[in-house]
């Protein structure tokens, strides 16, 4: 960690988000410098405070590793924005705002009055992000959901997976944690850009649904212009072989997987060299992508009767060492311990003020800047950790005012 | 027409298949893009699948795709002459895209210090598969492998199958997606300052975010997420939660918490679509009324006593709900449900998602007439920005289609 510079020393964002796709957005603005605020409530706290991984037997709002890897370096104040006064301090703080986000249904977004024709009102300079499911117009603008209702509407599902199975989808929330979030931080900056050099702001309609589906554009693009682009598995239309293979079974480590990629040629020289197996290099109806491609199901099984008698992180050396794309399924612990991400210090090990969180491991950047570096400087906050230090500076309360507020559930 | 946000900026990308969306994303907010292609061309030029009836050189639906908006020019960098001509036109650039491992770019004669010379104030965005830096720096990656390396293909696929990559191309999306919102803070800083620098997004780590909560559940309680085939890991089958059939397809329902109109809101749904359901009978109605969200019924399920017969009503429960979304087609089940805020969504393919009425209701297509192609029609943008719209300009390039173009501009010629 450092005290250098960072590209968004100085910039002011009013963090109305919650889950996953906003608040990671706004956490990367946090590493870039940005001081977020970000306005939360005890009434109804973030999804993500309330469910774990979290240390064993602790229920505290503050303990949960998925709520605090995606807000650290923010504050934290709780207001009740339904609250008259509460309503008032939130449009205090939209005045304070360089730059507001959030990822809530509009009809929550109306319930605390921090729609559009409020904000920009209120702050006519400020850069708005509303970022709900399906964007701010159209027929389908209500429409609800978490990220894996998501996936199966923007394709997730109907495209992950081998043809034929049920679309079960990726095992995770995929596009709330970098396609959603990061599109968002690209239209925010360019924005501020625009607000530096023009002096405007603007409204910024974002719809989850757009964003994802942006981001598995090739087969779209592909269905839309008459070029067919079904279901890979774990296939790849102009590679092979391109797989998951199995390796034998190591007593310290069941259930491990080899993955291969031949995108050149000299790839698929090099892998049957690798493997032994110089006679694949020359066989006919492996002599051409197009000819592997055709004769996959035989090269699948050939490579994988091979994987299953080889020790998995050994024949990942012999293949990169070939200059073969190769890697191995990694488990998150192994992730963690990965020599490579050690070496480039990639997680943040961060000490939160819950006494019983502790020191833990925080994703690192998303993107490294060598002069301005994006970088975890805290860890996550309590909910209102800052709420008296907020109101008493950026707010202009007193303590005292503050203090009734907190009694009477405004701050809270 | 309003301004573009980065209408005043130029950008040499000259990134391999791993950057390509990153240039089509600045391109796409405004910013002058030449992409600089060996004189053989980019390699996703010859990637399958191709569009019907055009030259195969031209017809990549990836390179015709993520190449949009984007000038053409081929450049042999190992030749003195081209090696010239890149370094001119670096100077007139803002921003270089590229793609080389730390030897490539030590072989190429173009470090750091080079390309700093040429162009002083340069935001210089490497996008790769594993960084520039770390023992894994040189070696070779595609899509999958980062995939693997990362942790998000663990959480995928069935117990007894292999784990399952994402679709499409995430790692070089998210690689590009985190470059380009760096470039971006890069020239703010610029901008402020007038100083340049280095900006870094490598597959490998800009997929680690999607781990979801693998990554702290292993610093947490020191135990792996691993993939369970859609069944999440509650240890029973909660009804309302997953993958349905219906007659033409499937949902994904998430009708267990309390955001939405919840389980009461799918009885609602089958009520409204079939009349009447067993569901609003006892023993079923109360279990439904009082404690029908995933934590409250794992309360119930650790007390013994009740453990038997709740896991029971569960299944019967689930039989409903099975019988009741087969019964439906998914865009009925989608849009009646979600009218009454219930969490399900049609499970969608491309064909869907052409079809999408709210998509067309919000114009986000793009279509435009490629002279090497015909008319296309590409998927919209991210984002809408209503001071800046992006635009999309002009068809992926043809190969060295605006070499001799841009090489006068700067004063040359091949």
């Amino acid at each position: 960690m450092s005290s250098a510079p960072r590209a968004l020393d100085g910039v002011k964002v009013l963090d109305l988000t919650w889950f996953g796709a906003g608040p990671i957005a706004t956490r990367a603005l946090a590493n870039m410098g940005a001081d977020v605020v970000r306005v939360e409530t005890a009434k109804r706290p973030d999804g993500l405070r309330l469910v774990g991984p979290r240390p064993p037997g602790n229920v505290s709002l503050n303990a949960s590793g998925y709520y605090n890897n995606f807000n650290a370096e923010k504050r934290s104040i709780t207001i009740d924005l339904t609250t008259e006064r509460g309503h008032e301090l939130g449009l205090d703080l939209i005045r304070w705002a360089d730059v507001m986000m959030t990822n809530m249904t509009m009809r929550a977004v109306r319930q605390i009055g921090m729609t559009w024709d409020v904000v920009q009102r209120t702050n006519p300079g400020i850069v708005a992000m509303y970022q709900p499911m399906q964007g701010l117009t159209g027929p389908h603008t209500e429409f609800v959901g978490f990220g894996a209702v998501l996936s199966a509407v923007c394709g997730v599902n109907g495209l992950a997976g081998f043809e034929g199975a049920p679309p079960i989808g990726v095992g995770s929330n995929y596009p709330d944690y970098v396609v959603n979030p990061m599109h968002a931080v690209i239209a925010l900056l360019a924005a501020l850009r625009h607000r530096r050099r023009i002096g405007e702001g603007q409204l910024i309609d974002m719809s989850q649904l757009e964003s994802s589906v942006a981001a598995l554009s090739t087969p779209v693009f592909a269905e839309a212009n008459g070029a067919a682009y079904p279901r890979q598995g774990n296939r790849s239309p102009y590679a092979a072989p391109h797989g998951a293979y199995r390796t034998a079974e190591a007593a310290d480590r069941a259930d491990r997987w080899l993955v291969l990629a031949c995108l050149e040629e000299a790839h698929w020289q090099a892998a049957a060299r690798a493997m032994n197996h110089l006679e694949w290099a020359t066989d006919v109806r492996f002599a051409s992508v197009a000819a592997r491609k055709a004769n996959e199901d035989a090269l699948d099984a050939l490579v994988a009767a091979w994987a299953t008698e080889q020790h998995g992180p050994t024949a990942l050396g012999a293949l990169q060492a070939a200059g073969v794309p190769a890697g191995l399924v990694q488990r998150a612990s192994e992730v963690l311990a990965d020599p490579h991400l050690k070496a480039r210090e990639y997680y943040a090990y961060l000490d939160h003020p819950e006494p019983a969180v502790g020191v833990r491991a925080y994703d690192g950047p998303p993107v490294r800047l060598s002069a301005t570096p994006v970088e975890l400087r805290r860890a996550a906050p309590l909910l209102g950790e800052h709420t008296i230090e907020i109101a008493t500076t950026i707010l202009g309360l007193s303590e005292d005012e503050a203090a009734t507020l907190i009694a009477e559930q405004v701050l809270h | 027409m309003p301004p573009a946000a980065l209408s005043d900026i130029r950008v040499l990308d000259l990134s391999r298949p791993v950057g390509h969306y990153a240039g089509r994303l600045l391109a796409d907010l405004g910013a002058e893009v030449i992409k600089v292609e060996p004189p053989e061309g980019d390699p996703a030029r010859r990637w399958a699948p191709s569009l019907p009836g055009v030259p195969v050189i031209e017809a990549s639906v990836p390179f015709v795709l993520l190449n949009a908006n984007k000038r053409g020019v081929t450049l042999d960098l190992e030749s003195d002459g081209g090696r010239s001509a890149f370094l001119r036109l670096l100077a007139s650039a803002d921003v270089l895209l590229e793609s080389w491992t730390p030897n490539e770019a030590a072989r190429l004669r173009l470090t750091d210090e080079v390309l700093r010379t040429a162009r002083p104030d340069l935001i210089h965005a490497s996008i790769t598969g594993w960084g520039s830096t770390g023992p894994y720096a040189e070696w070779a990656y595609a899509d999958i492998v980062a995939n693997a390396m990362s942790g998000v293909m663990t959480l995928a696929g069935f117990v007894d199958g292999p784990p399952e990559q994402l679709p499409d191309h995430q790692g070089y999306h998210a690689a590009s997606i985190n470059a380009a919102a760096g470039v971006l803070a890069a020239l703010l800083h610029r901008d402020a300052t007038g100083e340049g620098q280095r900006v870094e997004a490598s597959m490998l780590e800009s997929l680690l975010m999607a781990e979801e909560t693998a990554m702290q559940q292993a610093d947490i309680l020191g135990t792996d997420r691993a993939r369970t085939g859609g069944q999440g890991a509650l240890g029973f089958k909660m009804p309302g939660l997953g993958i349905y059939d219906t007659t033409d397809g499937h949902v994904y329902a998430m009708c267990t918490g309390s955001a939405g109109s919840g389980f009461p809101g799918l009885v609602q749904l089958m009520r409204a679509l079939d009349g009447s359901t067993r569901l609003d009978e006892e023993p079923y109605a109360s279990l439904i009324a009082t404690s029908f969200n995933t934590s409250q019924l794992m309360g119930l399920m650790e007390d013994p006593a009740r453990a038997p017969t709740v896991r029971a009503m569960l299944g019967e429960i689930e039989v409903e709900v099975i019988a009741f979304f087969g019964r439906h087609p998914k865009e009925t089940i989608y849009v009646r449900g979600q009218e009454l805020r219930v969490l399900v969504g049609a499970v969608n393919g491309p064909a869907d998602i052409l079809a999408s009425a709210q998509l067309d209701a919000r114009d986000w297509w793009r279509d435009i007439d490629d002279p090497a192609r015909g008319r296309l029609r590409y998927p919209g943008f991210p984002w809408a920005l209503a001071g800046t719209p992006a635009t999309l300009r002009r068809p992926a390039p043809t190969l060295g289609q605006h070499t001799d173009e841009v090489l006068a501009e700067i004063g040359g010629t091949r």
